[in-house]
């Protein structure tokens, strides 16, 4: 099959898996809350605003009919207003999912910056007390729950020592104007240090134990013979020979990280108070407000699937040996 | 004896996984842990949900910044306390009595008695008299406590008259006069004779005495003519002490928060606005004016010449006596309170919550849910996920395609939100857990054990089978599989800590099944209840148990990994 072939297909097989999520997403959500509108009456619909929600869903027809609106009016970024924010769905979301991309992308850089080199390391002082010590501990922030270490590091870092601050992304007040011009600050880096610290401790466990066990295989392949009995010092064997042709299994990792990040960690993001799009999910639920839970799903969903589509293609071009079935 | 083929299979990969020294750290911690869920009830010290209370003899002493725990007199309430000359005395509950002498330390006395004592005095000789439920009341002569033979009434109030005389009352509306020297008892005629309790009684400047009790009632006695006269302070509330200073002023405390209190001899009885309308058992007033009035729950409230002000305090416990000694201030206490937010000690290990729940037990029954969710959820991701990739990677073609589309529908669905929404559409409960923790998961495992079958398939062994007459099903299950299982154990294991460290993230959050006890529900009541940030016994264990859970788990995962891989195996 030609590239331009595979393009179409992998395109087309993206845009069938957000139908099928959005079909499955409407269903749950008729099937849990038949009227969304009867749910919040606490937070003060009355009568007509609840008459125009229904219209807006379309609620008083028939089921099909609903579930055709809904997907027109996904297609057209049409969200509906948040019940608790009286805003534009669309806008909040996506200036939560710009909140989240940042931290989750932030962390994942930094896990693989440190976890790859770290990996192929270990796998060179194979068996020695450093390499256990090193598949411990980097088990163990795997198996801590990510919640708990972020408590924990505010307890220590936030409270105890005052070091760092330990909720949002910007000291308050402040007024920014646009994404890029809240991010580019010392006050952004400052807020961002410790959630960002925690979720790559997390991830920094799998390019570390990856890396290691793939240079472990490599080790067994002719070419390293071959490189040793040149008699290349064993520093350009480790790096320049073992570890380029171990990378690929890292590498897959990283694109299926990078592809659910958009999924962001609701805990961090909860517990760390950052305006991301998990934590607004989170609140959505809490709160019933059923336009914005069932939006940002939906472009959580969404952004996953084009993220997962950008790293296969890419993938493909990094790695001609990919075929493009 | 000849066991069947992938029971012999099993063997070696269990051979290999003994040599692996994490594998068998994690063996062992992972017995332990299921050990402990499967005895949590015999391990755990307390009821997990019970509201733990304990009583003591606890006093707190005002310091700089506020009033200060020190430490407990023995471990029964103290009741009331006497001051005269340098020589202090303190009753409570049990027959419990302690002296001091100046500012020295507090020696326990020997009292001839085991019943609740509720009052002491000491004459302006220096000579006491206790008195408590029962009909209890003795003597101080010398060292030793004479008992004094009275009838049964539960004797709350006691006060000297004279050396000779002492006036006591009783929760029958008793009033009864003690001649010390020949230890003779009279009863006085109360003038309301409908058997109101008497609280408390305290000696006027004029010689009289005032007797308070309850529905505001109040008692005059004079010992010249012997007569008990009513008396109004201006409350209807229930009164519990009185306190009248030499100079004359005087302080009536009661429920409500209710605050009487008297400038002097010659004014009248004023009601005080409280600041709290809890109730309050003890109040003192000094002849400068200076008042305190101390309550349940650590309350004390403090009179800074024209208002009464909530002194801050160190601890919630009940109080029921001011002891006021030149400059220092005691306020003692304290019947059975609930042990909030208590540190770690020998009766709670791991110290208890905001509720006064021991968190030893908690943690310890956190195992079940924990275990149960990640081995029930594991075992359903695999069965699941090992069928799907089977069935895709055997059969190819149109199957495959169905399957492995439905499968990269799951990769675009990201996890934490999913569970969220299915809670948010279903009410939390330990199903819709498990389901959350399921639904999504099996992705992996389709896959994985898709590629493998795949070139499995293709094997002279499969050929074999297939020119032999199997059928798919026997092919499949007999011949395949049994190559698939050490990768199936592998994702098996991985996936039970995937599955603990879900339901954990799932309770924290709030979304767990209500009504159990969970890991993340622990951290979850910690960081609702913002004491946290203190309290690091609360937050601390359960993170920890999760963390070697899923990390034992991890370890027996990554033997199982040299298993399934056997060029790991040949490198090490």
């Amino acid at each position: 099959m030609t590239r331009r072939g595979y393009l179409i297909k992998r395109v087309l097989q993206a845009i069938f898996s957000l139908w099928i999520i959005a079909t499955i997403l409407f269903f749950l959500f008729r099937m849990g809350l038949p009227d969304p509108t009867a749910a919040l009456v606490t937070e003060g619909l009355n009568a007509e605003q609840r008459a125009a929600v229904r219209a807006q869903f379309g609620l008083e027809e028939p089921l099909w009919r609903q579930y055709v609106l809904f997907l027109t009016n996904a297609v057209q970024g049409e969200f509906g207003t948040s019940f608790s924010y009286r805003a534009p769905v669309s806008e909040i979301v996506w200036e939560r999912l710009g909140n989240t991309m940042i931290l989750m992308l932030a962390a994942i850089v930094l896990a693989y910056a440190i976890g790859v080199p770290l990996g192929a390391w270990l796998s060179w002082r194979r068996g020695s007390r450093t390499d256990t010590a090193g598949i411990f501990f980097g088990l163990m922030f795997r198996s801590a729950p990510m919640f708990w270490t972020g408590m924990i590091a505010i307890l220590i870092f936030g409270v105890g020592l005052s070091l760092f601050p330990t909720s949002g992304m910007r000291t308050l007040p402040y007024d920014a104007d646009g994404f890029l011009d809240k991010i580019f600050t010392l006050d952004f880096l400052w807020h961002a240090a410790l959630p960002v610290l925690i979720v790559a401790l997390y991830y920094l466990g799998s390019p570390l134990l990856i890396m290691r066990n793939t240079m472990l295989e490599v080790y067994g392949e002719d070419f390293i013979e071959m490189a040793r009995a040149k008699g290349l010092p064993e520093r350009d064997i480790l790096y320049k020979h073992a570890a380029r042709n171990a990378l690929l299994p890292v590498v897959t990792q990283l694109a299926v990280t990078i592809g659910l990040a958009a999924g962001g960690q609701v805990v961090v993001e909860v517990v760390f108070s950052w305006p991301g799009l998990g934590r607004e999910i989170l609140n959505a639920v809490r709160t019933s407000d059923f336009p914005l839970a069932q939006a940002s799903f939906l472009i959580m969903a969404a952004f996953v699937i084009t993220l997962n589509l950008l790293v296969d293609i890419l993938y493909t071009t990094l790695d001609p040996r990919v075929s493009f079935r | 004896m000849t066991l069947p083929p992938f029971l012999r299979a099993a063997m070696g990969p269990l051979r290999i996984m003994m040599q692996d020294r994490l594998a068998v750290i994690g063996m062992c911690v992972l017995g332990l842990i299921i050990a402990m869920a499967l005895f949590a009830p015999l391990l755990s010290t307390h009821d997990p949900r019970h509201i733990n209370e304990i009583e003591d003899g606890s006093v707190l002493s005002r310091g700089a910044a506020g009033w200060e725990l020190q430490e407990s007199l023995g471990p029964l309430a103290l009741n009331d306390a006497a001051h005269r000359d340098g020589i202090s005395l303190i009753v409570g509950r049990g027959g419990m009595g302690w002296s001091r002498e100046g500012a020295g330390a507090w020696s326990a006395l020997d009292l001839p008695t085991e019943a609740d004592l509720h009052a002491v005095a000491l004459s302006p000789e220096g000579r006491a008299i206790v008195v408590g439920d029962g009909g209890v009341i003795l003597l101080q002569d010398g060292a030793d406590w004479q008992p004094v033979p009275a009838p049964e009434a539960n004797l709350r109030g006691v006060v000297w008259l004279d050396g000779a005389r002492a006036l006591l009352v009783g929760t029958n509306e008793e009033i009864l006069l003690l001649d010390a020297s020949s230890g003779d008892l009279s009863t006085v005629d109360s003038p309301v004779g409908r058997d109101f309790p008497l609280q408390s009684v305290a000696l006027d400047v004029d010689g009289t005495a005032l007797i308070v009790g309850e529905r505001g009632l109040a008692i005059r006695y004079d010992p010249e003519d012997g007569s008990a006269t009513l008396e109004r302070l201006g409350s209807s509330r229930d009164l519990n002490h009185i306190h009248i200073s030499e100079g004359g002023a005087a302080l009536v405390v009661g429920e409500r928060g209710t605050l009487l209190r008297r400038e002097s001899a010659d004014s009248d009885w004023s009601a005080d606005p409280a600041p709290d309308t809890r109730a309050m058992r003890a109040g003192w007033i000094g002849d400068d004016g200076a008042a305190l009035a101390a309550g349940r729950n650590g309350l004390i409230m403090e009179w800074d010449g024209s208002a009464w002000n909530i002194a801050p305090t160190q601890s919630e416990r009940h109080l029921r006596a001011l002891l006021v000694v030149g400059d220092e201030m005691l306020a003692l206490g304290s019947d059975r309170f609930v042990t909030r937010l208590a540190p770690p000690s020998r009766e709670h290990w791991f110290g208890t919550d905001h509720l006064g729940r021991d968190l030893f037990s908690q943690n310890v029954h956190g195992s079940q849910i924990a275990l149960l969710v990640g081995f029930l959820g594991a075992t359903l991701v695999v069965l699941i996920g090992t069928n799907v990739g089977l069935i895709a990677g055997y059969y190819r073609g149109r199957t495959e395609t169905v399957l492995m589309r439905t499968v990269d529908v799951m990769y675009g669905i990201p996890f934490e939100p999913f569970a969220l929404i299915l809670v948010l559409l279903f009410q939390p409960s330990l199903t819709i857990v498990i389901l959350a923790v399921s639904l999504l998961t099996w992705r992996t495992v389709a896959r994985l054990i898709r590629s493998q079958v795949l070139s499995l398939r293709e094997r002279p062994f499969v050929k074999a089978a297939r020119v032999a007459g199997a059928s798919d099903l026997r092919i499949m299950y007999l011949h395949i599989f049994p190559n698939v299982l050490p990768l199936v154990f592998l994702e098996l294991a991985i996936i039970v800590g995937v599955s603990i460290i879900a339901e954990a993230t799932l309770s924290f959050l709030g979304l767990g099944p209500p009504q159990a006890i969970s890991w993340g529900g622990i951290l979850h009541d910690a960081r609702l209840s913002g004491a946290w940030r203190t309290a690091w016994w609360w937050n601390l264990p359960p993170g920890i148990f999760i963390m070697t859970t899923v990390l034992s788990v991890f370890f027996i995962s990554r033997s199982l990994e040299v298993v399934a891989n056997p060029r790991l195996r040949a490198r090490q």
